[in-house]
């Protein structure tokens, strides 16, 4: 009992420090330690392994695509396409657009409507979806497994395990633990250093943190707090539109609702929102602080949804801010040459 | 209807039920963790400026109080079964441990 008392009035005590002159800037600063699974530590063999598969086309059933046609490092982890379109199996065209994989290891519901709770569990979906790689798992395991190179690195990554569908997802997951955002500007701001960034980001990010609420949703050092939201992008019942995390279980609080994404390195991550309709910071951030895109009559919009009454320099000192939140490119040697 | 009348016999039969308060604040379950018995009941608070929910889908306390706005309560009576978490369906990372006593 004492125990909890401590830890409440140390809660307490740190919220009036955040509130203080003097803010502790740590909570903006991403943890050093990447989460990782009891039984898949990360090792340089398993990284390495992951990466090969990740660029590899032979994971597509006509040897055409991989992770990186959607997830690409060279374009902020995600492709420029509004839904992934034309660039999955045989031109087919995906529902939703592609989201960055960056600092995906910290979260703890993967996809937009959060249907998937790891990495590992994750990493097979797209490789059997028809719509990414067409490639059913039943057939990739065998095909993968005529690739001596590939067995060979599979047995020094995980020597024993084989290679199976749990060890292919857990190499891809071990891979995509490293895919980490940067310092950032504004890092080395939270650091101390008090020109890293312009005056108008400065009042931008208290902007941020309070007038414009962004906080109540993109929280915390990788600016999500992984909540649930709808944010009024369309309006009214959402006929034959998408439902988000309803999908997962018709549960009334999932009614359109998409995972809050993060806003590190979100100038290269452009087009915006699961569906990809919005080209522009400035027009995210206007939707995002006038209470959505649709104000009334939407089916379970976020109540933290308001008309926040940003004026047009603020929004753009927001939108400054955000910009200070992209970091250099992750130095990162892509593949050429494949395990045969 | 036939869950309220079950609800209520449970409230009658256990003459010492406890109310647990649980405040939802800076998006966590305060306290996080509560020893309960069947009859006892749960009540939610709100003190953040936005909606929270709470929600199991343990099979023998199953519930969902629906979204829940600022200051408003709601409260749900615990029947008879294990342990169970509590989540909020908008924010995952709220976490709430029932312990059955
Ligand atoms: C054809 C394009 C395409 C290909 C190929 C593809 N993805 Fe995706 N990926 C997407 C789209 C679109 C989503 C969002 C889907 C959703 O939320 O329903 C997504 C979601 C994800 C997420 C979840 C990110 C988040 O923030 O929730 C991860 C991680 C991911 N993909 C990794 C991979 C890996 C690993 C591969 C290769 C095995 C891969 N993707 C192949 C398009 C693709
Ligand atoms: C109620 C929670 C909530 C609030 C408040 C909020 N956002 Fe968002 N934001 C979201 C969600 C959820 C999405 C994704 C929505 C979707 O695609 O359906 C999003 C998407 C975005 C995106 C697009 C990112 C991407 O990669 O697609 C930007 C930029 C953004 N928000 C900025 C802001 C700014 C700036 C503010 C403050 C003015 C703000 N948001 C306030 C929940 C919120
Ligand atoms: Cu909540």
């Amino acid at each position: 009992m004492l125990k909890k008392l401590t830890v409440v009035v140390f809660l307490f005590s740190s919220c009036v420090a955040v509130l203080g002159a003097d803010e502790d800037m740590s909570k903006w600063l991403r943890p050093s330690e990447v989460p990782q699974p009891k039984n898949n530590k990360l090792t340089p063999e398993r990284i390495e392994l992951g990466k090969l598969l990740y660029f590899d086309v032979r994971l597509s059933k006509d040897d055409t695509i991989s992770c990186a046609t959607c997830h690409h490092p060279q374009h902020g982890w995600t492709d420029e396409v509004p839904t992934s379109k034309a660039v999955g199996y045989d031109g087919r065209v995906g529902p939703r657009n592609s989201p960055v994989i960056l600092n995906a290891a910290y979260q703890r519901h993967q996809f937009w409507d959060g249907r998937a709770r790891s990495l590992e569990q994750q990493a097979t979906g797209p490789m059997s979806a028809d719509v990414e790689m067409n490639m059913p798992l039943e057939e990739l395991i065998p095909k993968l497994n005529k690739i001596q190179g590939y067995v060979a690195l599979f047995e020094k990554a995980y020597p024993g395990e084989g290679l199976t569908k749990e060890t292919l997802a857990k190499a891809v997951a071990s891979f995509e633990r490293t895919v980490l955002s940067t310092e950032s500007p504004f890092d080395k701001y939270a650091r101390g250093d008090k020109n890293a960034i312009s005056e108008d980001a400065k009042e931008g990010f208290a902007l941020f943190k309070g007038k414009a609420h962004c906080i109540d949703c993109h929280d915390g050092w990788n600016f999500t707090d992984g909540s649930f939201q709808n944010i009024g992008l369309n309006d009214g019942e959402l006929q034959g539109k998408e439902l988000g995390r309803y999908n997962v279980k018709n549960r009334g609080a999932w009614y359109g609702v998409f995972k809050t994404p993060t806003l590190r390195d979100v100038t290269k991550s452009y087009p915006y929102f699961h569906d990809g309709s919005v080209k522009t910071l400035e027009e995210a951030t206007v939707i995002c602080a006038s209470g959505g895109r649709y104000e009334n009559g939407v089916r379970n919009k976020s109540d933290a949804m308001k008309d926040r009454k940003l004026t047009h320099e603020e929004v753009a000192k927001v939108v400054e801010f955000m910009k200070s939140l992209t970091g250099p490119d992750i130095d990162l040697k892509i593949p050429t040459k494949f395990p045969q | 209807m036939k869950k309220t009348v079950l609800a209520m016999l449970f409230v009658s039969l256990s003459l010492f039920a406890t109310n647990h308060i649980i405040d939802q604040k800076g998006k966590t379950f305060i306290p996080h963790e509560i020893s309960v018995k069947p009859g006892d009941r749960i009540t939610f608070l709100n003190s953040d400026p936005f909606a929270h929910n709470a929600y199991t889908d343990d099979e023998d306390n199953e519930f969902d109080i629906g979204m829940q706005s600022t200051g408003t309560e709601k409260s749900i009576i615990v029947k008879p079964g294990g342990d169970f978490s509590v989540e909020c369906a908008i924010h995952p990372n709220m976490l709430l441990e029932v312990i059955m006593k």
